[in-house]
């Protein structure tokens, strides 16, 4: 089976971030990590490959040099290549642009499954699966918890829906998106540590890929980054005061009454 | 000159950092309260292979260079120094004489187990009366038949109650002192050999450090741990370096894990209507811990390039021992301050560096013996 994993180099949760004066850009600290759902897409390719023996896995991500680290982290944990498409000719963070271009790469290198994580943890727009899918005009099953691939041609996968769950079958080739539940990523082996430190990631041109210029503007027009904005700070915690646990309950209905409006 | 770890080096510490992070960390109070050793930790963490970081890759080993060690024993340091020394042991010091004399025998039957964690292994140097003096070492190896019997009680071995192998210091001749030194192998199970009492330790809980007991002990002569007798200290001193440097490294990882904890603390810690990371006095410990340990760090990894590159380094090596752990000793120290009280109490984990920062005094040699080493080396004979 040809596996495709598309994964996202993302700001770790613990960096500090500043919006920069502009309003429409950030500046991140050099803290980054691979998004926390493209693991889970990773781990469920590396199975089907003990599954399914002939199978190659190959992980790609639109980004900067910088994302390599995030590609090598895909090769520790067991897949096979790695290609990262350089956005340095075109650092649009567009989620149409993307698509396109890693919908390209999966016309060019072919695939009977494609799996990426549901959401990226820093933007968080979780369309990038279903926007690829609609480019390669495939399938496409979000959040899934459950993939078991039948002769090679089809899936039965489950996938959550309000208050349950829902078992789905479908031809392959499909693109799925994963999720906190499908798996357990794992822990790399030392020996996978050293083969991904050893090992050569191609950087592609995206406009190799057979995509055109005018098309990418062409995206990117549709949407328009205005402004990036800092949640509201967070009212002082108040301390409701009271003798007994009974007055400190009647104080505080009178607050969520009186004063939060709330009841 | 080039003070940038490669792509592929930064690539390894973050992963190195993320999988002790993941398995060790969660732990790390844990394995200090209940100072037992964690087989649960050990087997989850041993079965990824990163024991055989520095040996070769036909062994089981990854071959990886010294930076890349000093790296990992410092990550490990960071997360629990207990675990670390464990971890260590037989990464390092309890296997290293299996590796560069043991026979094929020898070597299947312990130390490609002791790579992959299957077994602990450890090293004996210290006595009850014999530490950084190796040449008061009263344990005794006599010729007897086609091997030697061992008689002596050795201290303060890490590992040493739950070992399953030994390398074991001995004179085979008490009348040449450094000269009649040797290391001999011990397998757990051979008649004699028996552990004693367990040190109660004030620190590095969670890794089991005791007595050995060698009573007319009998090993065959290919447990001999040299090609030639009484080199043993000569031996000592190939690896010598590599083991004060390390301990430098886990210095400098505990020191990162209590200045990490010191950081979060203050950014958080209201005082007067303000987080105390806005005090200047408080900014002032942070410039000043910083400013040490990228000093520290710097000396270690001049002196793991040069150890890598094999060109001298027994002074930068000593140098980098005593700076880390003296900075080690400062930024717990300064992280006891930014906590206040809460310093003191034994839910919080200050107390935990606290303790732990103390044992990287002695361990790699005490800064007195080392001191007067540079001392007298740089001086030269007069």
């Amino acid at each position: 089976m040809n596996i495709l994993v598309f994964v996202k180099q993302v700001a770790d949760s613990e960096a500090k971030i500043i919006i920069k004066a502009d309003n429409k850009s950030l500046e991140i600290e050099n803290k980054y990590t691979l998004n926390f759902f493209d693991e889970f897409a990773i781990e469920e390719a590396i199975k089907i490959k003990e599954k399914f023996k002939d199978s190659q896995i190959t992980v790609c991500t639109y980004g900067s040099k910088r994302s390599i680290e995030a590609l090598r982290t895909a090769i520790a944990m067991g897949a096979d290549r790695a290609f990262l498409i350089d956005n340095a000719q075109h650092p649009y963070e567009n989620s149409i642009v993307v698509a396109a271009i890693l919908a390209s790469f999966a016309k060019k290198e072919g695939f009977d499954i494609i799996l990426c994580g549901r959401q990226a943890m820093d933007d968080e727009n979780a369309h990038l699966g279903s926007m690829i899918a609609e480019f390669l005009s495939i399938p496409h099953i979000s959040a899934i918890l459950k993939l078991e691939i039948i002769d090679g041609k089809k899936a039965r996968v489950e996938n959550e829906i309000e208050r349950g769950r829902a078992t789905i079958e479908v031809a392959l080739p499909t693109l799925f998106t994963t999720q906190k539940g499908l798996n357990e990523p794992r822990v790399p082996l030392i020996t996978g540590v050293m083969k991904a430190m050893k090992v050569n990631i191609p950087v592609i041109d995206p406009f190799t890929l057979g995509i055109l210029k005018e098309d990418l503007n062409s995206y990117s027009k549709k949407i328009k980054l205005l402004s990036y904005e800092l949640p509201a700070n967070r009212p002082p915690v108040k301390i409701i005061e009271g003798e007994t646990p009974e007055e400190k309950v009647n104080n505080l209905i009178k607050i969520l009454k009186d004063e939060a409006k709330a009841l | 000159m080039d003070f940038m770890l490669t792509e592929e080096q930064e690539f390894f510490k973050k992963t190195v950092t993320d999988t002790i992070d993941r398995i060790v960390t969660p732990k790390a109070q844990e394995i200090d309260e209940k100072d037992e050793f964690p087989w649960d930790v050990w087997k989850e963490f041993t079965k990824l292979g990163y024991i055989g970081l520095r040996y070769p890759e036909e062994m089981g080993g990854m071959n990886a260079d010294k930076i890349m060690c000093m790296i990992f024993y410092e990550e490990i340091a960071r997360a629990s120094v207990g675990f670390a020394q464990s971890v260590i042991m037989n990464m390092l010091m309890g296997t290293y004489f299996l590796f560069r004399f043991g026979n094929d025998a020898i070597k299947k039957r312990c130390l490609y187990p002791a790579i992959r964690g299957e077994k602990i292994a450890t090293i004996c140097f210290t006595e009850d009366q014999s530490g950084s003096d190796l040449g008061a070492t009263r344990t005794t190896a006599v010729k007897d038949g086609s091997g030697w019997r061992i008689n002596g009680t050795k201290m303060w071995i890490t590992s040493g109650p739950i070992c399953d192998f030994c390398t074991v210091l001995a004179t085979t001749d008490p009348s040449k002192g450094l000269k009649g030194l040797n290391f001999f192998l011990v397998e757990e199970g051979t008649e004699g050999f028996s552990s004693g009492q367990t040190i109660n330790k004030l620190g590095c809980r969670g890794s089991v450090t005791g007595e050995l007991v060698f009573d007319n002990v009998w090993v065959p002569d290919e447990n001999l741990l040299g090609k030639e007798l009484g080199k043993g200290v000569v031996y000592v001193g190939d690896i010598l370096d590599e083991v004060r440097l390390m301990t430098g490294a886990m210095a400098l990882g505990i020191a990162k894990g209590a200045y990490n904890e010191a950081l979060e603390y203050s950014r958080k810690r209201i005082a007067f209507g303000q987080p105390i990371a806005k005090f200047q006095l408080i900014r002032e410990k942070f410039a000043e811990m910083d400013t040490l340990m990228n000093a520290a760090r710097m000396l270690l990894y001049y002196g793991s390039w040069l150890l890598e590159n094999k060109m001298d380094c027994r002074i930068i090596a000593a140098e980098a021992k005593i700076l880390a752990t003296e900075v080690c000793l400062k930024v717990v120290d300064e992280l006891t301050r930014i906590y206040g009280a809460n310093a003191f109490a034994y839910e919080y984990t200050p107390q935990r560096y606290f303790r732990d920062a103390r044992f990287l005094l002695y361990g790699g040699g005490t800064h007195e013996v080392l001191k007067d080493f540079i001392g007298r080396t740089l001086i030269g004979k007069l």
